[in-house]
């Protein structure tokens, strides 16, 4: 089985090499595409022994599974561009936030008639094997290909498959949760340190501590509020810890957060179905390529381009 | 049922009070010394600042064979002993309220010349009026934080989740019995159960549904740290009062 990414950013990035770490996958059997060569995690692939392309189609051609790996707004002219190669063979897996199972198969009927598509839902820790990855599947996709999409993402971390529509919803928890717990670190560390640790200590045990925490909590049957309890003797300093914590009103700015995000990429997700977005959002390059590979789509520079549409319309 | 009420003494200076435990059919007298001469267990239940002075006109009528369990708010083993003859088996009591209708939280503590039996018979005489525990001197003031005045967060609460349902249409009096009547059942799951109430609490919360919104609400407004918060003023308050 071979699989390509459109894409060459971090999220190829941190599934090449978590791939390759866990040994599903020999990194030449990987593909990746970007008209940026000038990308950090450009070479970075290159050195895993992955193969880079400045051609999408060449990546389409040489993948079974095929990963689009660029933001959400970029979707639409990648199918364009790559929706006459796809195959029956292909199994597209979309992992951009906010866009839909509907958008991406209305998109691709006009080239394929059936196009196998999963939409997936992953987080940035799949480069160290932890990742948390929900994904639904399309119309065309079989139990099989769900299966086998599960089987990759699994050995990268957890993965489930879910109802599309609960996707939002994970990507506010466990697609922005690493941000949420890098903030929580750098904010601990910051205590350490105030109470007269160096930082690079301070930084390590830190993450320590929310590792074994989190790794108790998976192992365990208790729930959360026991664990904590657990924890706390009578009058001790971890109580009074945990007050000052209640007092700022933690547990609601954790809710809050995970509500935000979820609204937000709901809110994404409305927008690039009914609104244009400007082509300046859009790298130069891609743009150039893509005018070039697909004269049907006409970009007038100064208008705004409709997302889902084969026309362009001035605003 | 556990004692029948003849057996019962209850001393008071005026008749005020006397009647409601004449009519239980207890016995009543307006001398002290009295209940210390016909009684094996005494309860001292005047208020704080009047006790010193029973202590001392009582004390000559005091016995090995008697038990002595003080209630009064703040008074410690310590003064307690000091006020007794050496040696007198002394238990200090903390109840609250609702012990009147046989759902108490009481602890009590021993002194030094109180031993297992003693313990043994006032627990299993106070466990007819609620749930009651052994404890360490140290928690009394803690009990008192949580429990003695805890009924009152509990009149709190039920007062505002009903007030919460009239402002959405429905009768205060309706609103105010459903309200006890959650109350009860959500703690008697607590007790009944043995589960932790942050799980019983998840058993509750349909994704999406009404109660975690509600519960996002009460997060928000730091329920949690205020509840501390009045535990903790409450219990450093009873400390305070028991050094004056």
């Amino acid at each position: 089985m071979s699989v390509g990414f459109i894409g060459a950013g971090q999220l190829a990035f941190a599934l090449a090499r978590g791939f390759t770490a866990a040994g599903v996958l020999a990194a030449h059997k990987i593909t990746a595409s970007s008209p940026d060569t000038e990308l950090p995690t450009v070479s970075g692939l290159r050195k895993m022994g992955v193969n880079f392309t400045v051609s999408n189609k060449d990546t389409v051609k040489s993948s079974d599974v095929l990963f689009l790996a660029v933001k959400p707004p970029i979707i639409p002219f990648i199918l364009e561009e790559v929706g006459p190669d796809i195959e029956p063979r292909h199994i597209v897996v979309s992992c951009a936030a906010g866009v839909t199972i509907s958008s991406i198969e209305k998109k691709l009927s006009t080239f394929c008639p059936t196009p196998k598509v999963i939409r997936c839902m992953t987080n940035t820790p799949v480069i160290v094997r932890e990742g948390a990855t929900v994904y639904a599947t399309g119309t065309h996709a079989d139990v099989e290909d769900g299966k086998l999409l599960e089987q990759l993402m699994a050995s990268v971390g957890f993965c489930t498959e879910v109802e599309e529509d609960l996707i939002d919803a994970v990507t506010g928890l466990s697609g922005s949760g690493p941000a949420y717990a890098f903030t929580a670190l750098d904010a601990l560390a910051d205590g350490g340190v105030k109470m007269g640790l160096p930082r690079r200590l301070a930084v390590r045990l830190g993450a320590q501590a929310l590792l074994g925490a989190a790794k108790m909590l998976l192992e365990s049957e208790q729930h959360p509020g026991q664990l904590k309890d657990n924890v706390c003797s009578p009058g001790g300093a971890t109580i009074h810890a945990l007050h000052f914590l209640e007092s700022g009103g933690f547990r609601s700015l954790l809710i809050n957060a995970v509500e935000a995000s979820c609204i937000r990429t709901r809110e994404l997700q409305h927008l690039a179905d009914q609104e244009k977005i400007s082509p300046a959002a859009i790298k130069k390059t891609l743009l150039d390529k893509v005018k070039l590979e697909s004269p049907s789509l006409s970009v007038a520079s100064a208008s705004k381009v409709s997302l889902f549409t084969n026309k362009s319309h001035s605003s | 049922g556990k004692v029948p009420p003849s057996s019962i003494l209850a001393s008071a200076p005026s008749d005020r009070n006397l009647a409601v435990w004449r009519e239980s059919g207890c016995r009543t007298t307006h001398c002290n010394l009295e209940v210390l001469q016909e009684s094996t267990l005494v309860f001292l239940a005047t208020k704080p600042h009047v006790l010193p002075g029973v202590l001392q006109e009582i004390r000559p009528a005091v016995g090995p064979h008697h038990i002595v369990v003080s209630m009064a708010a703040g008074v410690t083993l310590q003064t307690l002993q000091r006020l007794l003859p050496a040696g007198t088996k002394v238990l200090r009591l903390m109840p609250n309220l609702p012990c009147v209708v046989q759902a108490g939280a009481m602890v009590f503590s021993r002194g030094s010349g109180a031993g297992d039996e003693e313990a043994a018979l006032l627990k299993s005489l106070l466990s007819s009026c609620g749930l009651c525990e052994e404890v360490p001197e140290s928690y009394i003031n803690i009990h008192t934080g949580l429990s003695g005045s805890g009924v009152a967060y509990v009149y709190l609460f039920a007062e505002a989740l009903a007030e919460g349902a009239v402002k959405m249409g429905m009768p205060g009096g309706l609103a105010s019995r459903i309200a006890a009547q959650t109350l009860m059942g959500a703690a008697k799951m607590m007790l009944e159960t043995g589960e932790h109430p942050a799980k019983l609490r998840g058993d509750v919360c349909t994704p999406g549904g009404t109660t975690i919104h509600a519960l996002h609400q009460l997060e928000k407004g730091a329920l949690r740290a205020t509840v501390m918060n009045a535990v903790e003023a409450a219990t450093n308050r009873a400390r305070d009062m028991a050094k004056d």
